[in-house]
């Protein structure tokens, strides 16, 4: 079986009157870079597809202390806003130019691991998830929104929307440990928002990527650092809490054993980098 | 394919035995069932929806039940058939008391055929466990709920 339909709406609306039109059946892609491979390989075989790149959910804009983001706002949109460094980090350390003008931050969210780069940014934001259904929209934190590896908590009838992103003040930090320097997959991503005052940590939130089935917060080592001025023991408990919360898997990038000690080693590396420290190595 | 894992109930083992044969229990609990119908004695037949990131696919399940020494131990032996390819397998599972609720352990082997199989076997191992688990968590949220009714 080949693909024999492909709809491409014009709205929301009718894109949810597609959806409900031919049932759960109906492959809802964006950029297309997670199923078009699948695809072309014959790994997925899908009858009707439904593209959303004409459905109006393409804008990045600023409103009042949010930041809307569209689920098919592309990674390089991303790269171009300037309200949320992190964010733009982010999206220009995944994949290629050419990858980054196709793939959607909807996208990135159900990418599976060691992808979702943006995901874990946006997870360290706090960003929350507005999702369309035919009872209407709802919204929930992201934290809520993974289920499991490769499975999310949208229905079959629901799409996403919009990522809403809080333009908290604090400092940001964002490493991406591959391979390569560049367009190569995670062995670990790490992301983090803190705020301080006069160096002590008032409240952070740090989230990792690649080394769990979707991106995860690491609330023990986050409970650890917060009331701390970042002192080198708390650090170095907050990274040995961080690998031991780490469920990485086994994949062609990486062993599960080496992604766990990574976990620890750039969780330090981003609490250093927080606390205005130069990195030491692990 | 090798899957391995254990998941704690709070209902006592009666209960989870008795509800792993349940086709409408089944239905409920079975992440994207579409259909189930006992067929035989222990013998089931269903169709599975699974709608993950740019691969949807329709399943055809068989499945029955071997070695069945209720409320304790069974096996599960089967074949999951569509476009993308087919698995054939065996799992079984242990359950055991523990406290008021119930410990289960379970394992399988599986052989991948067809388009699927191009899949890194640790990928279709890691999305396997997760289906599991979410199935598993279901079937303990609903007869968490049976009791309180």
């Amino acid at each position: 079986m080949t693909v024999s339909s492909y709809f491409l709406p014009a709205s929301v609306p009718e894109a949810l009157g597609l959806l409900g039109e031919h049932g759960p059946e109906l492959l809802v892609i964006a950029g297309g870079t997670v199923a078009m491979p699948l695809i072309n390989e014959g790994i997925s075989l899908p009858g009707r597809v439904m593209g959303l790149r004409r459905a109006g959910l393409d804008r990045v804009e600023r409103a009042g202390a949010e930041l809307r983001v569209g689920a098919t706002a592309t990674l390089t949109q991303l790269v171009g806003q300037g309200d949320v460094p992190l964010l733009a980090e982010a999206a220009s350390r995944t994949a290629s130019w050419s990858v980054r003008n196709m793939a959607t931050v909807g996208g990135n969210l159900f990418t599976p691991p060691p992808g979702g780069d943006v995901a874990t940014a946006l997870l360290a934001l706090d960003a929350r998830v507005v999702v369309a259904g035919p009872a209407g929209e709802r919204t929930l934190p992201l934290t809520a929104f993974w289920t499991g590896f490769m499975t999310t908590a949208l229905a079959s009838d629901e799409l996403v929307t919009s990522i809403i992103v809080p333009l908290d003040e604090g400092r940001t930090a964002f490493l991406k440990f591959g391979r390569r320097r560049a367009n190569t997959p995670a062995v670990v991503t790490v992301a983090a928002h803190a705020t301080l005052e006069h160096d002590r940590v008032v409240s952070i939130r740090l989230a990792l990527g690649a080394a769990a089935p979707h991106p995860v917060r690491l609330t023990r080592a986050e409970a650890v650092v917060a009331g701390s001025s970042l002192e080198p023991a708390v650090i170095d408990e907050a990274a040995a809490l961080a690998a031991e919360d780490a469920d990485p898997v086994a994949d062609a990038v990486a062993s599960d054993w080496y992604r766990r000690r990574m976990t620890g080693v750039f969780v330090r590396r981003i609490l250093e980098q927080l606390a205005g420290r130069a990195g030491r190595d692990a | 394919m090798r899957i391995q894992g254990s998941h704690r109930f709070t209902a006592p083992p009666e209960a989870v035995f008795a509800a792993v044969r349940d086709p409408a229990v089944l239905l409920a609990v079975i992440p994207g069932c579409e259909q189930v119908a006992e067929v035989a004695p222990d013998e089931y037949e269903g169709r599975i929806l699974l709608r993950l990131p740019g691969a949807i696919g329709s399943y055809r399940t068989h499945v029955r039940l071997v070695d069945v020494e209720p409320p304790v131990r069974a096996g599960l032996e089967g074949r999951v058939e569509g476009a993308m390819g087919t698995v054939d397998g065996r799992a079984d599972f242990v359950l055991a008391p523990a406290g008021t609720g119930t410990a289960m352990d379970y394992r399988g082997d599986g052989r991948i055929a067809g388009p699927l199989a191009r899949l890194d076997s640790r990928f279709a191992e890691r999305l396997a466990g997760s289906l599991i688990d979410q199935g598993l968590r279901a079937l303990d949220a609903r007869l968490a709920m049976e009791d309180h009714e």
